[in-house]
């Protein structure tokens, strides 16, 4: 298997990715892809206090998705921010918003309170201070995390399993999603397992920089989840995010040992199911639903480079009409957009895809990733909901 | 199992083109894309024939079809199948509300950024020269800070051109843009898409252009697939621009590109991005899957017949390696000069053709591979664009020609 090479001079300077970067057409300060990322490279040689405004860049990969060299520019970028904050200070907002995982365990002991202290005026306005947008609202915490429901689910024992790695967003904020996954791969004769000493993927600690913390988390998650790819159980995430940190970027950042075993067996959720269909294994028995939805495919998952398979799991459920946004970036990019002074950058990017939404009069929109789901919530005013939530509802219907 | 009619595999003009045809014939068709492709960065206009070998400009597109070599893939579709893929692009512009205008029956000559001509054959609204040719004063704008083109450097080299000694008058638009990274064509587009930006052009213009100026401008009128910003602001000046060719990035290549995608889409083309096709499975004569090869693992997609536009050597479609030449697909026999010293030729810039550009696979009639014996290789692969054998697209410009209607040609053979 070619992995992604890192060698700089790849980049033909087509500028490509110039054109296809959200940030870049949003921001006129930001020097583009091109210039932060293969070009950066070469002048950081130079002078490492070589500036190309990297702290726009949101890595939302639409760089990568448009370079036909096969260049990670976005990896280059972070790469290259981890290396800058090495030696220049770095706000706590940064902090902050890199360690939800940590806030999520803190709040997890009283989550009615930690949801209240959130969204009160004080603390909006001590968050502002320290240079969190007062305008994102931020995700609620649900009363029970989704490992500590999961527990208590009487699962019927099938001889096949399968691992679910949820993720700190299904985990902490919509554990619903994942039950949903538990009871969709059940259905299809599954055994689910949730390994609970799996940490945060790293996804939030590498695009701040905070790359030795994000390692450590990717050593810890590999450690764990190689268990089970040596069984050849397949691992499962429904955060594309999650998915690209397991399936690529952990290749492209660190070197741990077979970590190339555990990407070969991650899937997304609707990924898997496909295959199941392919292979005549998945449970077709859908109930006729009505329901009129508009898709967002997030960036993270159109990089993976296996199209759009929520999108296709979606158009097999009988009754329902879906119709792909194709509008664009939604802005939010993890936390970028939950940052102060990159908030009105982030809805810029996303309005696009909020006009096209509000445009075409559904109520509720569909999309693979937690963060996407928030800020179209946010920037369209309509329900969201993951893919997945639709096919268990086509079972429970029967 | 899911199984697809067709996979285009490339998502340049030859594989939207051939994505486009066959799945408006009603084929359940998948196009694996790697990368935006030079379609997006490059010039939008479908060039047929400007040149042939030796550097002799063609009279009109059709003349010069009719004397290229038995080799070259124009020869090999036919001018029945050309006749059929112009007409096919013209219809489709129209009904996607971007209307192209041309014809194999004359030649278009295009003003460039630096001041000279270059031939195409179907162009956008945006580059109708008409009204050029008509007037006796033109005016040609440039923007501030735009970099890769000047007013003074058009000026010069046109006014030696016959029938382009006017009187010329240069001029500045100023959109604005302070500090940041430098200025591009896309930016002013993007900023000329917006009320605000029509508005402060309309300002800047309406003091310094006289009604009915025709205007000489690089490719900015907006980066959507249409001609709202072109009419708005001819009709707000009430004058007439006329876009340049200019080098990438070009928004006129966007602009076909989105305007292509958006075809694909409502046919129900599924399009898989960031999908590396590394190879094939066999079954017999023909391919049974193709085989995707990403940082995490290889996928298999099933499908009845595959159509490889992968670009030739520039979008990775070939490998020339120090001792060797390949087709990175379906492994295909490339047909190129045994010794590595005939690929080039040391005559430059003398209108002769470079033997490399020539290399490619050798194609059947219907553009199926074909081994030196001309035995068809595999049964149901179809081969489009750069990929093929014959042509040098640089210097005949010919290029989105041959990938028009080679698409057109696979798309309607599948």
């Amino acid at each position: 298997m070619k992995k992604h090479h890192y060698n700089p001079d790849s980049c033909t300077s087509c500028t490509a990715c110039v054109v296809h970067c959200p940030v870049t057409q949003a921001v006129r300060e930001f020097r583009g892809p091109k210039l932060a990322g293969p070009a950066g490279e070469r002048f950081r040689l130079l002078d490492e206090e070589y500036e190309a405004a990297l702290e726009y860049c949101s890595n939302c990969k639409n760089c990568d998705i448009s370079c036909p060299s096969r260049v990670p520019i976005s990896t280059l970028n972070m790469k290259a921010r981890a290396n800058y904050y090495k030696t220049h200070k770095q706000p706590l907002r940064d902090w902050l918003l890199s360690h939800g995982e940590q806030m999520a365990k803190m709040a997890g002991l009283t989550p009615g309170l930690a949801n209240m202290g959130m969204h009160n005026l004080l603390s909006k306005t001590v968050l502002k201070g320290i240079g969190i947008s007062d305008q994102m609202p931020l995700p609620a915490y649900a009363a029970a995390s989704f490992t500590k429901q999961f527990r208590k689910i009487k699962q019927k024992p099938q001889a096949d399993k399968v691992v679910f790695y949820p993720g700190c967003f299904v985990n902490y904020n919509q554990p619903q999603v994942g039950l949903d996954v538990v009871a969709v791969l059940q259905l299809s004769g599954f055994q689910v397992i949730v390994p609970e000493d799996t940490v945060c993927c790293g996804s939030p600690l590498v695009v701040n920089g905070y790359m030795e913390e994000a390692e450590a988390n990717a050593r810890k998650n590999m450690t764990i989840l190689q268990q089970y790819a040596k069984q050849g159980l397949p691992i499962i995430t429904a955060c594309t995010s999650c998915g690209l940190m397991l399936k690529q970027e952990y290749q492209e950042l660190f070197d741990i040992e077979d970590q190339q075993l555990v990407a070969g067996r991650v899937y997304d959720i609707s990924e898997f199911l496909l295959e199941l269909y392919d292979q005549g294994r998945l449970n077709t028995n859908f109930a006729k639903q009505a329901g009129r939805y508009m898709y967002h495919a997030p960036c993270h998952l159109r990089v993976q480079g296996i199209g759009t398979p929520g999108l296709e799991l979606i158009r097999m459920l009988p009754g329902i009409e879906v119709v792909a946004a194709d509008a664009g970036c939604c802005g939010i990019s993890g936390n970028y957009g939950f940052k102060a002074d990159k908030y009105e950058i982030a809805m810029n990017i996303g309005s696009n895809l909020f006009e096209t939404i509000k445009a075409s009069g559904v109520t509720t929109a569909l999309s693979d990733c937690g963060t996407c789901r928030l800020q179209i919530a946010h920037g369209a005013g309509v329900k969201t909901a993951h893919p997945i939530s639709l096919v268990r509802a086509a079972y429970e219907r029967k | 199992m899911r199984t697809s009619d067709v996979i285009v595999i490339g998502g340049g003009l030859a594989g939207l083109t051939a994505a486009i045809t066959a799945a408006g014939r009603g084929k359940k068709v998948t196009l694996m894309t790697a990368g935006a492709g030079t379609l997006a960065i490059g010039g939008g206009t479908i060039d047929i024939l400007g040149y042939l070998s030796g550097g002799t400009p063609v009279a009109n597109p059709r003349t010069g079809l009719a004397s290229l070599p038995p080799e070259h893939p124009y020869t090999k579709a036919g001018m029945e199948t050309i006749t059929a893929a112009v007409d096919f692009f013209l219809t489709l512009c129209q009904q996607e509300g971007f209307a192209y205008q041309g014809s194999l029956n004359e030649m278009q000559w295009l003003p460039t950024a630096i001041g000279t001509l270059k031939p195409s054959c179907l162009v956008p609204l945006t580059m109708d020269t008409a009204a050029v040719q008509t007037a006796s004063q033109v005016v040609v704008a440039g923007f501030t800070r735009l970099k890769d083109y000047y007013p003074e450097l058009v000026i010069k080299g046109l006014s030696k051109l016959p029938g382009y000694q006017k009187q010329y008058e240069k001029l500045e638009i100023d959109p604005g843009f302070r500090g940041g990274r430098d200025v591009s064509t896309v930016d002013i587009a993007r900023w000329l898409d917006t009320i605000q930006g029509q508005q402060a052009c309309r300002e800047q213009l309406s003091k310094q252009l006289k009604p009915g100026s025709v205007v000489i401008i690089p490719p900015v009128l907006g980066v959507r697939p249409g001609y709202a910003v072109k009419d708005t602001l001819e009709k707000m000046l009430n004058c007439t621009f006329v876009e340049t060719v200019i080098m990438p990035t070009s928004v006129t290549g966007l602009r076909l590109r989105a305007m292509l995608l958006e075809r694909a889409k409502k046919l129900g083309v599924s399009i898989m991005e960031q999908a590396h096709a590394i190879g094939v499975k066999q079954d017999g004569n023909g391919v049974a899957a193709v085989v995707t090869g990403n940082i995490d693992r290889e996928r298999t997609y099933h499908t009845k017949a595959v159509i490889l536009a992968t670009g030739g050597f520039f979008g990775g479609g070939l490998v020339a390696e120090h001792d060797s030449v390949s087709e990175t697909v379906c492994n295909l026999p490339v047909t190129a000069p045994a010794d590595k010293e005939d690929w080039g030729t040391l005559r430059l810039f003398t209108g002769t053709a470079q033997p490399f550009a020539k290399i490619g696979i050798n194609v059947d009639a219907s553009l199926r591979p074909v081994d030196a014996q001309g035995r068809i290789l595999l049964d149901n692969v179809y081969i489009a664009g750069r990929n093929l054998a014959g042509y040098d697209y640089c210097l005949e410009k010919s290029g989105n020609g041959v990938a028009l209607v080679s698409g057109y040609k696979a798309g309607m053979s599948v």
